[in-house]
């Protein structure tokens, strides 16, 4: 796994990292140096959420040890926006002649997919999913679905950015709170909106345990637009009382009493909200099930990300994963030990 | 064994036609859809070809089957208008008969209309009705209208891989089926056009100032299509016990990456050989079983050499016959896979072989040129549907004939 957020989480150890924060209400990515992964006079024409997916998914490759390269399934809601941006201003401002092609090539969706099979040599399959909330959880249900059908391992992740002009255009239709939240506050703001983030999450899925795995999903669902009936319904089939739940749960008034339905299914089990962590954006989900991911394994918790949770249930054996991107796109994901 | 997978109904919408029926009629008249713009704002309007579906926006909603409504892009309606037929097609009445999910493929999204209120929306000085369209860019937003509209409430999805994406769509689904998630599903992609993409292949020094000649000796590059096209597509035992009108089995795909270039393909075809040998290998059929391959043949210099080097790298000397119909669509980037599928199983339905349109000379790198003239009454049981794009990206599916 690597992932890329606004907390240090490509390098160093997580669970003694110090917890960013902001009341910008847009928690930025902490980007890396990205030289020791992509050759100089290719990082010079690439974009931000470019070098951070391609960085992603590059460290995970060598952090799982995998040396085949194999299938690669990726998603992302809005793809290269500084590429898009660029371009849509560029037409206008040399009044669509003598265009340089660069900004409309990387703001193709499938672009950071791919750099990775280009820069791996990899022939395998390759799919890029762009459906807001379900961008990376359709990406996780076509590698399953790709490892039950005999890959051994697949290159599955997630790359989102945000840039300044995007988070104006989102804030006129209620995107993001009104007034400055200080990020380690969101959830006691209970107002309309969510504070905006980024980031970019690759991980290795293999369909049979290994030494080096983190944890195992045993079981995925995503529900498109649910009444609250349905989502608790679904809920409770979903699984039986986890060890602990993980939530994408975001300050957001609008859309909480999806979370409220979720706490009245499983009262007493401890919750860990992400959100504060990572911002809200399409495929946030796929930071949220690293954290999960690595919580498991480590049993233990990033303490100075969770002040006042306290410690663990220990052991935790299973972990429920609910996330909902503005009450569009639900999905639910059972994490167990492996 | 896991399920076969049939295709039961088709609807599409291009230029050259507002259905399936006005896409067959014109490309047995041989009628291109390639002329000049009436509805993009760029400065090419007259300059460069592009296949666009003839009908303003507003009029688009009656063939969508709704009132007008602000929110609803081109490519929405586009891909409304061919939902509302394959669903028609395959008797659906009600999508809630059966747990049905929704594959769509996209290139820019709404773009079409975004691109003109742009700068409106990130004006702070600007407010008004167009803030509406805010939400309208990503390409889920299509996807969303489209299933809400005629309900869809199981599985959506929207892939974007370029110019394979609604091939891509087409095996997710047909995927889904096999590993008994659903047992129907409707797959397909829609596109508009937009200035966005035209300034963008433009600048690749892409486009043809004629009309594209694929597989010609002096190709110059591709020319822009718009339209939207879905299939639906069902398991083996539902169709069977849905009694459902069979019109052609998906019996093989392949997607593979050529990891060669950003956006130029390998000279040699080597992606594209792999994606044809693979998904034939899948249908279980021979390379001599094949009659006829609708090749992505897009037109553009790397494009078409690519692509006729992995079919003599595949068939040797015996390439069965082939075309492109991008002279009569243009290339209608996510939409271009599924719209390509319908016309291979218009192909085997009536017996056809469409002409590759304005080729004149065989490319020098080549020993193989396409069919040149309409063919009628050639039998034709299995066909290979190619679709090609940026990234790398290489898609093949295989149509065959339901024998029962």
């Amino acid at each position: 796994m690597a992932a890329i957020s606004p907390q240090p989480t490509f390098e160093g150890d997580i669970f003694s990292a110090q917890l960013v924060h902001t009341d910008s209400n847009l928690l930025a990515c902490a980007e890396p140096d990205y030289k020791p992964f992509i050759p100089g006079n290719s990082l010079r024409r690439m974009t931000r959420v470019l070098k951070m997916g391609l960085t992603a998914a590059l460290k995970c490759s060598q952090e799982s040890g995998i040396t085949t390269p194999g299938p690669i399934v990726t998603g992302t809601g809005k793809g290269s926006l500084q590429d898009t941006e660029k371009f849509i201003k560029e037409i206008v401002e040399y009044k669509e002649t003598a265009l340089n092609p660069t900004p409309f090539i990387q703001s193709t969706y499938n672009s950071v997919n791919g750099l990775i099979a280009l820069q791996q040599k990899c022939t395998a399959y390759n799919n890029t999913f762009v459906h807001r909330g379900f961008s990376f959880e359709n990406a996780l249900l076509d590698s399953m679905m790709l490892l039950q059908e005999g890959a051994t391992h697949t290159l599955t992740g997630a790359f989102e950015e945000i840039t300044k002009e995007h988070f104006y255009i989102k804030s006129r239709i209620g995107f993001w709170k009104d007034q400055p939240t200080d990020s380690r506050e969101l959830y006691r703001h209970l107002s309309p909106g969510s504070i905006a983030g980024e980031g970019a999450t690759f991980f290795t899925l293999t369909g049979t345990p290994t030494p080096q795995s983190y944890a195992a999903i045993s079981d995925f669902r995503m529900l498109y637009k649910p009444t609250g009936n349905k989502l608790t319904i679904a809920l409770r089939a979903f699984t039986e009382a986890p060890d602990l739940i993980i939530t994408g749960r975001n300050g957001d008034s609008n859309f909480e009493h999806y979370y409220q339905e979720l706490d009245q299914c499983f009262p007493g089990i401890p919750q860990l909200p992400f959100k504060h962590l990572c911002g809200e954006y399409d495929t946030a989900g796929a930071f949220g099930l690293w954290l999960a991911a690595r919580i498991l394994k480590a049993q233990q918790i990033p303490a100075a990300w969770f002040p006042g949770i306290g410690h663990l249930p220990t052991p935790v054996h299973s972990i429920l994963f609910y996330n909902h991107f503005y009450g569009e796109q639900h999905v639910m994901l059972k994490l167990e030990k492996v | 064994m896991a399920e076969r997978v049939f295709i039961t109904g088709i609807g599409m919408i291009t230029a050259i036609g507002d259905n399936v029926a006005g896409n067959l009629r014109n490309l047995r008249l041989q009628h291109s859809g390639l002329g000049y713009s009436s509805y993009i704002d760029t400065v090419y309007k007259n300059v460069l070809p592009v296949a666009e579906v003839k009908h303003a926006s507003d009029s688009l909603f009656a063939l969508a089957g709704m009132p007008a409504k602000e929110g609803y892009t081109r490519t929405t309606l586009l891909g409304l208008a061919a939902m509302r037929e394959a669903l028609q097609d395959a008797g659906i009445t009600d999508i809630q008969s059966a747990p049905t999910g929704f594959i769509n493929a996209s290139t820019v999204g709404g773009m079409c209309d975004t691109e003109k209120l742009y700068f409106d929306i990130i004006d702070p000085g600007k407010t008004g009705s167009f803030l509406q369209y805010i939400d309208t860019l990503d390409c889920a937003d299509c996807t969303q209208r489209i299933a809400d509209t005629v309900g869809f409430s199981e599985h959506i999805a929207t892939i974007s891989t370029a110019c394979s994406s609604s091939a891509n769509a087409l095996m997710f689904g047909a995927r889904m089926i096999k590993q008994g998630m659903l047992p129907r599903m409707v797959c397909g992609g829609t596109e508009a056009l937009t200035r966005f993409t035209l300034n963008g292949f433009n600048s690749l020094k892409n486009v043809d100032k004629q009309f594209c000649r694929p597989f010609d000796q002096q190709r110059t590059g591709l020319n822009l299509g718009e339209g939207a096209a879905y299939l639906v597509l069902e398991s083996e035992t539902f169709a069977r016990a849905n009694n459902s009108r069979i019109l052609a089995e998906l019996s093989g795909y392949c997607n593979t990456n050529e990891a060669f270039h950003p956006t130029s393909p390998s000279p040699d075809g080597d992606g594209a050989y792999e994606a044809m040998k693979t998904a034939l290998e899948m249908s279980g059929h021979s390379l001599e079983e094949v009659s006829y391959i609708n090749v992505h043949g897009t037109a553009t210099l790397n494009n078409d050499v690519s692509e006729g080097k992995a079919l003599e790298r595949l068939f040797g000397d015996k390439v069965p016959l082939f075309s492109s119909t991008k002279p009569f669509t243009g290339h209608t980037l996510a939409a271009a896979g599924a719209i390509e599928a319908i016309y291979s199983i218009l192909a085997i339905q009536h017996g056809l072989i469409f002409p590759n349109l304005n080729f004149s000379e065989r490319m020098e790198e080549l020993t193989i040129s396409p069919v040149t003239t309409l063919m009628e009454g050639y039998p034709v049981n299995h066909v290979i549907s190619n679709s090609f794009g940026f990234g790398g990206n290489n898609a093949s599916l295989v149509i065959s004939k339901y024998e029962g």
